[in-house]
């Protein structure tokens, strides 16, 4: 059950009456929300609701232990370990485990030890990597004494499994949800009228920007790069970049927007990535749930920055390859967590170099940062190293524009403009439209709607983040 | 019975000598003497108007026919918060019912056939074309088509876009 599709809607508004009824029961509220969630989760494969309900019962058992060990001796850092193992055992099975037994199958023949390795069809189940991180973060965040452990097993399930950040995150930490779901949520007019301009915003990114550019330039280029020219291949390449910006910015806008309905906040995802000026900037600004897992829960225990450059430099790199792997099990997955690892090496050795001085113009930081991030949306997006090499070999290639269209360069040029609006936009219309009667914000959000609607192609495809 | 009194010889016996209890509680002045005053604190300057006085609630009540209800507790604005959000949600919803009216008959020409699919198809197109009759499928057709028109527009010297199938 995708967001933009009417049977959410109808889905979304079940839950919101519903839930809203049992405003004065938070506990149902919350068993309500929690069977809602396995029923949208359902949709796509009923039997991995299991895996979601033994992830949480998992996590919160080594909570409950880590908070009991630490009352009697202290000792919780091996139970940490057992958490954080079993949560990546459950993510390494699902997501890896063809991937490395195919690598470990090349390798043997390599030696001339070719064996029948016992290769699975595995499923891969929807949003795993999302949810297992959840479940490390809250085990490791009940260890270090940031979050108390949840009062009952239900705050901890339905911390895995609120619908809105379900599949495709953001990922939500203990520390941001558990303490909402203790007390019955409020909805204000200033959180209503946010989430709802977010969820037309959402919808609009994701079913006109993304759709229009993903079926109509992006996927005919990259399916066969050499049927085209210079033009076509860098339109597809910047067309890419605004895509998966819409695609998966929209589906964060939009679940911060359904969250914000149902009287839950959730922590910002984006913040106009492609105006970042250097690599460090750009992980600030993209996927902020993830940048900032990634460094609160690999990069700082690897030892951060507290060694010296030279192994800052290498824990730096480290946790990008590992945030390279984490999207997917694939050498170009790599590749691409190198490139930023690499990137980010670069920019610490320089700014080792030349202290905080400003060395290079901001609009050439700009430009070249967003380059580079481009680069890797090449190997993001190609599935193999030969097709990323075609696609930079096709930049050479001189012909005549045939996929390009006005209408997608227009889009390509506003994907990329919006970038450019004052940062808290959004919130800037919602303070403005708050104090307007029902019926009018009824009426201009049903408009915006209806122009969406009328304009998106037929059908729409999955959020390219859902594979992860 | 006389003006005189009894003379003294006469004995008073046999009636009793004792006094009997009085049923009555003792007179003031027989108590022995409580604790002192407390200290005054009695304002010479102060002014007897000064001092909060009840108020007459029909007084109060002035030009206004009932008194005004008083101001909303916390509960009471999220409750109204509520409500204008449900009411906002409502609005959209019988919006999108009437102008994107299509959209339900869509989905449903999407699905593989069931006794839903079918149901949610005959309402549709029943509800689709009674509402065409007003006219409401305008703003989303022409929508639509200056989109289509936008999309097949092609730069100077570029091949015009294939009919669509």
């Amino acid at each position: 059950m995708l967001f933009p599709t009417l049977a959410f809607g109808v889905f979304f508004l079940f839950v919101y009456f519903t839930a809203w009824s049992l405003d004065r029961e938070n506990g149902r509220r919350k068993l309500f929300l929690l069977l809602a969630s396995w029923f949208f989760y359902a949709q796509w494969d009923w039997r991995f609701v299991a895996l979601l309900i033994f992830s949480a019962v998992l996590n919160w058992g080594v909570g409950a232990l880590i908070a009991r060990a630490r009352e009697q001796d202290g000792k919780t850092a091996w139970l940490v370990g057992l958490g954080g193992a079993a949560n990546l055992l459950i993510l390494g099975f699902f997501k890896y485990y063809g991937f490395f037994i195919e690598q470990a199958g090349d390798l043997l023949m390599r030696f001339g030890w070719e064996r029948d390795l016992p290769l699975l069809q595995i499923v891969l189940p929807v949003g795993i990597s999302f949810f297992t991180f959840q479940g490390i973060s809250y085990v490791v965040d009940v260890h270090r004494g940031k979050t108390p452990p949840a009062k009952s097993l239900l705050d901890v399930m339905l911390l895995m499994s609120f619908f809105p950040h379900l599949v495709a995150g953001p990922i939500v930490r203990a520390s941001d949800l558990l303490p909402q779901f203790d007390r019955a949520p409020r909805l204000t007019r200033a959180m209503a009228t946010h989430g709802l301009l977010l969820i037309v915003w959402g919808l609009f990114k994701k079913t006109v920007i993304a759709s229009e550019l993903s079926v109509n330039l992006v996927d005919p280029v990259f399916f066969d790069p050499s049927a085209y020219g210079a033009f076509d291949i860098a339109a597809a390449v910047y067309g890419y970049a605004v895509q998966i910006y819409c695609d998966f910015s929209a589906y964060s806008d939009m679940a911060i927007g359904i969250a914000a309905l149902l009287g839950y906040s959730f922590p910002r995802n984006f913040d106009q990535p492609y105006r970042a000026s250097s690599m460090q900037s750009f992980w600030r600004r993209w996927h902020i749930s993830l940048s900032s897992w990634l460094r609160d829960y690999l990069y700082v225990p690897l030892g951060g920055g507290r060694k010296g450059l030279a192994a800052s430099c290498i824990n730096v790199f480290i946790t990008m390859v590992l945030g390279g792997l984490w999207h997917g099990a694939a050498w170009t997955f790599l590749a691409w967590g190198a490139l930023h690892g690499g990137v980010q090496v670069i920019e610490r050795l320089g700014r080792a170099v030349f202290g905080d001085r400003k060395v290079i113009p901001t609009v050439i930081g700009v430009l070249v940062t967003f380059h580079i991030v481009c680069l890797g949306w090449i190997l993001f997006r190609a599935e193999t190293f030969e097709l990323a090499m075609a696609m930079l070999q096709g930049l050479g290639r001189i012909g005549p524009v045939t996929a390009l269209t006005p209408l997608l360069l227009t889009l390509i040029v506003g994907g990329l403009a919006m970038h450019w609006l004052p940062s808290r936009a959004i919130e800037g219309v919602a303070e403005r439209l708050k104090a307007a009667p029902s019926i009018t914000l009824g009426l201009l959000i049903g408009a915006a709607f209806l122009l969406i609607e009328a304009v998106r192609p037929d059908g729409v495809a999955p959020f390219i983040y859902f594979q992860f | 019975m006389n003006d005189h009194r009894d003379p003294p010889e006469i004995p008073l016996e046999p009636f009793p000598v004792h006094p009997q209890e009085s049923p009555f509680p003792p007179l003031y002045e027989s108590l022995p003497p409580g604790p002192a005053d407390p200290h005054s604190d009695w304002n010479q300057n102060a002014d007897a108007h000064d001092l909060p006085t009840r108020e007459n609630r029909l007084a109060a009540l002035g030009r206004f026919a009932f008194p005004p209800a008083p101001p909303l507790d916390d509960e009471g604005i999220a409750a109204r918060d509520r409500r204008w959000t449900s009411r906002t949600i409502v609005v959209v919803t019988a919006f999108l019912l009437v102008f994107n009216a299509v959209s339900p008959l869509n989905w449903s020409r999407q699905q593989a056939p069931s006794w839903l699919q079918g149901t949610v198809q005959q309402m549709s197109e029943v509800w689709v074309g009674q509402l065409a009759v007003f006219g409401v499928d305008i703003p989303r057709q022409g929508a639509r088509e200056v989109w289509m028109a936008l999309r097949e527009a092609r730069f100077v010297g570029q091949e015009p876009a294939p009919p669509a199938p």
